[in-house]
């Protein structure tokens, strides 16, 4: 049997749609160009919802273990990445269920402004503080569509589609969360 | 008011846009994807309940159990026996003393609708006096 042509070799960047096929026709290339294209933006998301550092890198690495292996229930009504991330938010749940603990993400140097005078990145990171701080005390579907919304830049169709729910109750999550972020900010 | 509002959403939208960053970036991605298609080349690990022959013993045991309670249900010595006519445990006796347990019947019950021959139960033999035993046994 002929081995999978390498859909990640074409020198413009395949879609996701055609990485995803290629995998389940066996290509691992097209599992490790996914994998490139959004565990950063996993990790961050996974982070961002309260994930200790130290169980970051694992906990990524199981949710993309999951998404590939439950590639077929993919049916594209949203994008991957969102739909990973949704694996993510959920294995993150019951890792915190395990753990019996929340800890909020201890900020890093490399989390605060970079440019801007000393006091602008000092107000910065305070800010971070205290968000990093409101979302782990948010209700997990106001977490998540928090930051599906404002870190991931998605559009609430978007999310409704990957968290089940309808564009118009994602707004509402996605104001309550906001408002309660901005009473715990100030 | 609204000026101070704006700036207050682009800090929060800024803030939120860095949030997990720092522990994103020190992610080493060529070496999780290596880690993880090393692991999809494995096959998946099951729990050891969910092995092929625990799943066979745990139905072959759901199937004695089941049968089990079927049987006691339906099929103990305590369920129904079949039909037995109390007529058959009576062949041993005579015409006359068939022609006594019918008229002993007849007084103790007073069988209502049922009612036996009039004055003809000295005509029938021990057959027929056992027939109609039977036939009042239902």
């Amino acid at each position: 049997m002929a081995q999978p042509q390498s859909i990640a070799a074409a020198p413009s960047p395949a879609p996701d749609a055609d990485l995803i096929a290629a995998w389940r026709g066996g290509d691992e290339q097209a599992a490790t160009e996914l994998v490139r294209r959004h565990a950063r933006a996993l990790a961050r998301f996974l982070s961002g919802a309260g994930a200790p550092d130290a169980d970051l890198e694992d906990l990524v690495q199981e949710a993309l273990i999951r998404a590939f292996r439950a590639v077929d229930r993919f049916r594209g009504q949203c994008q991957f990445r969102t739909w990973l991330l949704t694996i993510g938010g959920n294995l993150l749940k019951d890792h915190g269920r395990r753990a019996a603990r929340h800890k909020v993400v201890a900020l890093e140097e490399g989390l605060a402004a970079r440019d801007g005078d000393p006091h602008e990145r000092a107000e910065a990171g305070e800010t971070e503080t205290r968000l990093a701080e409101g979302v782990g005390k948010l209700p997990r579907l106001q977490r998540e569509v928090f930051l599906l919304r404002a870190q991931q830049g998605l559009e609430y169709e978007e999310i409704a589609a990957a968290l089940d729910t309808t564009a118009g109750a994602a707004r509402v999550h996605y104001h309550h969360a906001v408002r309660r972020l901005k009473e715990l900010i100030q | 008011m609204k000026e101070d509002a704006t700036l207050h959403d682009a800090k929060l939208h800024a803030a939120a846009q860095r949030l997990g960053s720092g522990a994103a970036e020190k992610l080493d991605v060529e070496r999780l994807a290596t880690t993880v298609v090393e692991r999809l080349r494995k096959p998946v690990a099951r729990p050891m309940w969910m092995q092929p022959a625990w799943l066979r013993i745990a139905a072959a045991v759901v199937f004695l159990v089941g049968g089990g309670l079927v049987w006691r249900q339906f099929g103990s010595p305590s369920a129904p026996h079949a039909a037995h006519f109390v007529t058959d445990d009576l062949t041993d006796l005579s015409a006359d003393q068939l022609r006594d347990v019918l008229n002993t019947l007849d007084e103790t019950l007073n069988l209502g609708s049922t009612t036996l021959p009039d004055g003809d139960l000295e005509d029938l033999d021990a057959q027929q006096l056992q027939a109609v035993l039977r036939s009042l046994e239902g």
